[in-house]
């Protein structure tokens, strides 16, 4: 019981915790048996306050009734919140704790109440759901102890609650509610309760990144300030890093929801020298690791390579490197922008560029790789910053090989600047200097600047180093074989075997692939003794790893071999290795390197991490370089005599070959002799080929030609058809405009209707002087009747004259109307739909036109020929129009001619009326009785009406 | 980059029934022809444009086995779209819609668009659901129907775009608050409105009420 002594502190006295025990016993029986709320509602509260002192106590004994009360009592928010307050405070283990961190490896501690009492609680699984459902109670008192419990039943049982929220529904989605909750205390609770609901379970880190936590959480910061924030932002910051962590999918979603472009602002915090508070620290340096962790190297390299895009193009890369050449800001935070912009720009062509395009703001400005480069050979710069600009150079020069180039030409007598202080002339310093970790890092970092580059592996054997006075210069690849087998001339800082295993790394990275450099190397007679007596030695541990990169430099050495120098073909090496060292023996060695303690971490990730500057051996690439190479060195050394017969195999191949190859020459000769034949095939086409295209070019010209021809016709066409459709015009120009004509009808009409009446009244006239000669020939016959009758003769006679001269003119103006109408609607159909036609059948011969050119000639024929005929046409009807205007000249006489004789008509009868009327009055006077007229004329008023109202149809149908 | 709407869309369905094919191909315009069983769900986005308007799809490609159905129905609450996948090749994946369908509404928001997807139509041969008996279930429960292949690509352009176009009728009816990105609909940088957030919705009634 152990922990019971704990629990009480030794001050208590038995007596003390006896009287405890006995109250909560009591207390307990109270809440379970109590009818009274409130009497319950007093118990739970008393629990409550002795939760802290008899936690223990309270735990074992009133756990089930706290529960009870959680499940009954729930509309009574008090008690729910005394409830929960009790449960969180046996669960917790904050007041006994001194230093809760986030560290996962810390989270449980050994003598841990608050997880055994968590375990108790969450064996019932409804009391996680009954938890819950709690949390949607709105009231402060339930829902802030309820966040509390959780986070604490988080924390000790995580994957079990986790397991129970997830299937619980809708119960991730309604914890994320949280981040709404107005009320900050719960807001911020919340915030911890997510952290702990997000770890490591990567189901629910996703319904909570679907819910629009990044939204909420970004929102969150840029509200508290970002960088300059509180805790609160430190929290966020964790829970972001919760979601996006090894989580591809919620990595993919952030990016896909434009959000890195909301982290730039992050970063603005170059050179505002607002001090740089511990809070501030702590923030910019998680969201620097938030960064990382969307282009970290362990992510897919299409998903890693995506966000490094955006990470360009919204200005984030710019905002670090600012960072990185600003003044005044903490180590910490500078190491840490390093290996966030290594990592940005890593494997990223454009990044890389960029990158290799800032310039420090110095004076005279130097590149920033420059700059980094001295940190990284200054044994007074802190250790992790060194490592972050060694990360930052390998980076950049990760898969580019621009950049490789760039580097190593810094390097070269050619190209060399003499003034300026270059990449290339730090890293021969670090090289060369007496700090081993500036040796280790510098030849690391030229061997990045050779990996996978053939090319550069043999530039850089051109560079020679100027040595002492009087003495030949040296080349840079003699120089480090003679540090290496010079051994302790030097006095060095720092470890002996740093140095050399960095600069056999350098030698094997540099030999790999690349016979020359292999040639060069052995070219030294004085190098492969000191590797064979290096291997074959028996020295002790600390000495192992530097026998097996020999031995691993000699296998190089034999594998690349071209066997270009006689005394050190592969056959001779492996004769050595055989009676010098033992196959065994150097296979041994050479498994030296993997076996060796800090391989395997190393060979983990790209980024160079120690946990003390001893440590510091193995680089990441080199581990991948030696495991291909283990391989094939020890096939090659073992297999010697096998080789043999192989070799001898391939000569007897090589033989075959020779009938192989003389097969092929005789092919090949054929193939000539084809060549030729197209040769002058192709010689022959292509003459035919300008043939055709100058006599295309004649075509075309000759197109062109018809082509404008076919335009001046076409505009003259138009002209014409202008003339011929908008009869307006031409009718003006010969004074016989429609309006005339209609005007002419109207009068016709008019006279027409005069005419008719005339006619009609002349009939009525007729029948009255029937009538009256009907009552003159009843009566009595004298002269003067038959004098009177005379006279009525000869008017009658006269007056079928003048109808028939009437009838004659009629008949005339009908033909004239005929005329008219029938020209009129000749001149107006006369294009319209004929020139429509032949221009569609115009506009097909110009597509024809374009594919053959000699049908377009004949085409154009017919177009002038019917361009002719249309003319006459056109001619015909200008003429029609003026034969027309003739009539209408003749007609229009005719009309005043027919109205004179009208009027002389009507001179006649005003007579014949004097006539009738002095007649009817000679009747009268003779007694005859004689009808009234003013009937008849009444009526004639309504004849009237109606021929008007025939007019006004027939102008209708005129427009119609 | 820059979007006019955000919709963010799920597809269901049983196992097996090409649901990650289909976003793969729409994504990627790739096919899988190895079933990698879906574990939990899978993120997946892509730009389409309607109307002369760019919006951006986020698509959540859930797992159609039975034990991970309590994990994909934290979904459907916050989708404006779902795509109802199943296999014509097997009847059984087409009997289980109606499950799905009463899932899904009960789980999701009352607006949720939901396409009927008839999948794998390159296997006629293997077919046991006719094209008729998709379209009545669909004409039945109120579903926007089509058949599809992952594998041909077929029509799989058309149900992830048609489905846009209903979400994109149903905002311009003034159907989805817009405003509430628990919808599964958002306003994109350059669209929403100055002034107050909301005041979308609130400028509209506005100018209705000044005439
Ligand atoms: N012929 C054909 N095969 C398809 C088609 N779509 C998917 N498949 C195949 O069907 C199998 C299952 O496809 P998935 O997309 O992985 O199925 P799923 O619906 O995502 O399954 P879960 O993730 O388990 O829910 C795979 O082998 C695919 O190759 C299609 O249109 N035609
Ligand atoms: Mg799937």
């Amino acid at each position: 019981m152990n922990f019971l002594r704990g629990v009480m502190g030794g001050q208590q006295t038995s007596g003390a915790q006896q009287s405890g025990t006995q109250t909560i016993q009591k207390l307990c029986d109270r809440v379970a048996s109590a009818t009274l709320l409130d009497d319950r509602r007093d118990a739970v509260r008393a629990l409550k306050s002795l939760s802290k002192k008899y936690r223990f106590d309270v735990a074992t004994q009133a756990m089930d009734h706290l529960i009870n009360v959680l499940q009954t009592d729930r509309s009574d928010s008090e008690i729910i919140g005394y409830a929960l307050d009790t449960l969180y405070n046996i669960m917790s283990n904050d007041a006994d704790e001194t230093a809760e961190s986030e560290d996962e490896n810390q989270q449980i501690a050994p003598d841990d109440l608050g997880v055994q009492f968590s375990e108790t609680f969450i064996n019932q699984q409804e009391n996680i759901t009954l938890l819950l459902s709690l949390l949607e109670e709105f009231d402060f008192h339930v829902r802030w102890p309820g966040v509390k419990l959780l986070t604490t039943l988080l924390k000790h049982q995580g994957p079990q609650v986790q397991q129970t929220v997830l299937v619980s529904p809708m119960g991730v989605s309604r914890l994320m509610d949280l981040l709404d909750d107005s009320r900050e205390v719960i807001r911020n609770d919340g915030l911890l309760l997510l952290q702990q609901l997000t770890k490591s379970n990567a189901a629910i880190q996703k319904i909570v990144a679907f819910e629009n936590a990044y939204e909420r959480l970004l929102d969150i910061i840029t509200e508290e300030g970002s960088s300059d924030g509180g805790i609160v932002v430190e929290d966020c910051l964790l829970l972001l890093q919760n979601l996006l962590k090894y989580n591809n999918s919620n990595q993919n979603f952030f990016k896909e929801g434009s959000y890195i472009q909301r982290m730039k602002p992050w970063f603005e915090v170059g050179d505002d020298n607002s001090g740089w508070s511990a809070q501030k620290v702590t923030n910019l340096h998680l969201m620097l690791q938030l960064v990382r962790v969307l282009v970290s190297p362990v992510n897919p390299p299409g998903a890693t390579n995506s966000c490094q895009k955006s990470m360009f193009q919204c200005g984030l890369l710019q905002q670090l490197c600012i960072i990185l050449m600003a003044t005044g800001v903490p180590a910490d935070i500078l190491t840490e922008t390093i290996n966030t912009v290594s990592e940005v720009i890593r494997g990223s062509q454009v990044n890389q560029d960029y990158f290799a395009s800032v310039n420090a703001p110095s004076n005279p400005p130097r590149p920033a790789i420059v700059v980094l480069l001295m940190s990284m050979v200054n044994e007074r710069q802190p250790f992790v910053l060194r490592c972050a600009v060694l990360y930052c150079f390998q980076c950049f020069l990760y898969k580019n090989e621009k950049g490789q180039g760039e580097i190593v030409a810094t390097l070269l007598p050619s190209t060399i600047d003499a003034n300026a202080l270059s990449a290339g002339q730090l890293l021969c310093g670090g090289l060369f200097s007496t700090d081993s970790l500036s040796n280790w890092c510098a030849a690391v970092a030229l061997a990045h600047a050779l990996l996978d580059n053939a090319t550069q592996k043999e530039q850089l054997l051109r560079v020679q180093l100027a040595t002492s006075i009087g003495n030949p210069p040296v080349s840079l690849l003699q120089q480090c074989t003679n540090i290496l087998s010079q051994g302790d001339k030097l006095i060095r800082r720092g470890s002996k075997v740093q140095t050399r295993v960095g600069l056999l790394m350098l030698l094997c990275t540099w030999l790999t692939n690349c016979p020359i450099a292999v040639t060069h190397f052995l070219h030294n007679a004085a190098n492969v003794p000191f590797l064979t007596a290096q291997i074959s030695e028996n020295l002790g541990e600390e000495e192992h790893l530097v026998q097996g990169l020999c031995a691993l430099l000699l296998g190089i050495c034999i594998y690349y071999n071209d066997n270009s120098l006689e005394n050190n073909t592969k056959d001779k090496l492996k004769q050595l290795i055989e009676k010098r060292i033992g196959k065994e023996n150097f296979t041994e060695k050479l498994g030296f390197i993997t076996k060796h303690e800090f391989y395997s971490k190393a060979a983990q990730k790209p980024q160079p991490t120690f946990s003390s500057p001893d440590h510091m051996l193995f680089d990441h690439e080199f581990t991948k370089l030696v495991k291909e190479l283990e391989v094939v060195i020890t096939k090659a050394i073992y297999k010697s005599s096998e080789e043999d017969k192989k070799e001898e195999e391939v000569k007897k191949s090589l033989e075959q070959h020779d009938s192989i190859v003389s097969h092929y020459k005789s092919i090949i000769r054929e193939q000539d002799i084809k060549m030729e034949e197209f040769k002058q095939t192709i010689a022959s086409l292509q003459s035919t080929n300008e043939q055709n295209q100058s006599t295309i070019s004649l075509q075309l010209g000759q197109i062109q030609q018809h082509k404008d021809q076919y335009n001046l016709l076409k505009v003259q066409l138009g002209k014409d058809s202008q003339h011929h459709g908008s009869q307006n015009s031409t009718t003006q120009m010969n004074g016989f405009q429609p309006e005339d004509v209609s005007r002419l009808k109207g009068e016709v009409e008019e006279l027409k209707r005069q005419q008719d009446i005339l006619q009609g009244e002349l009939s009525e006239k007729n029948v009255l002087i029937e009538s009256l000669q009907q009552s003159q020939v009843d009566g009595q016959t004298d002269q003067m009747t038959e004098e009177i009758q005379k006279e009525l003769e000869t008017l009658r006679s006269q007056l079928h004259v003048q109808s028939a001269e009437i009838n004659r003119l009629q008949a005339e103006r009908m033909e004239l109307l005929q005329k008219t109408e029938t020209s009129g609607s000749l001149s107006a159909s006369g294009d319209s739909s004929v020139n429509s036609q032949s221009n569609t059948e115009m506009e097909q011969k110009v597509a024809e036109l374009l594919k053959e050119i000699a049908g377009l000639k004949e085409h154009l024929k017919n177009q002038s020929e019917e361009k002719s005929s249309w003319k006459q046409q056109l001619d015909t009807a200008q003429s029609t129009a003026a034969i027309l205007q003739d009539e209408n000249q003749k007609l229009k006489q005719e009309v005043t001619e027919s109205k004179k004789e009208q009027d002389d008509l009507l001179v006649l009868l005003a007579d014949q009326d004097q006539k009738i009327f002095s007649l009817k009055k000679r009747l009268k006077e003779l007694g005859e009785p004689v009808e009234d007229e003013d009937d008849m004329e009444s009526g004639d008023a309504g004849d009237e009406d109606d021929i008007d109202d025939d007019d006004e149809d027939d102008v209708r149908d005129e427009e119609d | 980059m820059a979007y006019a709407y955000l919709f963010k869309y799920i597809i269901i369905g049983d196992t097996g029934v090409g649901k990650s094919c289909l976003l793969l191909q729409f994504t990627d315009k790739r096919f899988q022809p190895v079933h990698d069983l879906t574990i939990g769900v899978e993120f997946g986005a892509r730009m389409i444009t309607i109307d002369g308007k760019q919006i951006k799809l986020q698509i959540w490609d859930t797992a159609g086995q039975e034990s991970f159905r309590s994990i994909t129905r934290s979904y459907y609450r916050g989708a404006a779209g779902a795509l109802l996948v199943y296999d014509i090749t097997r009847r059984d994946t087409f009997n289980h819609l109606t499950t799905w369908l009463e899932d899904a509404r009960q789980h999701s928001n009352s607006n949720m668009v939901i396409m009927l997807i008839a999948n794998k139509s390159d296997l006629e041969s293997r077919r046991e659901v006719k094209k008729e008996e998709g379209e009545a279930f669909a004409r039945e429960h109120g579903l926007i129907f089509m058949e599809t292949s992952a594998k041909t690509a077929s029509n799989v352009e058309e149900a992830f775009i048609n489905t846009a176009k209903e979400i994109y009728e149903k905002i311009q009816e003034g159907v989805f608050d817009i405003n509430n990105e628990a919808n599964g609909i958002k306003i994109g940088p350059q669209h929403s409105t100055p002034g107050s957030p909301g005041s979308h919705l609130g400028g509209q009634q506005a100018g209705g009420g000044c005439c």
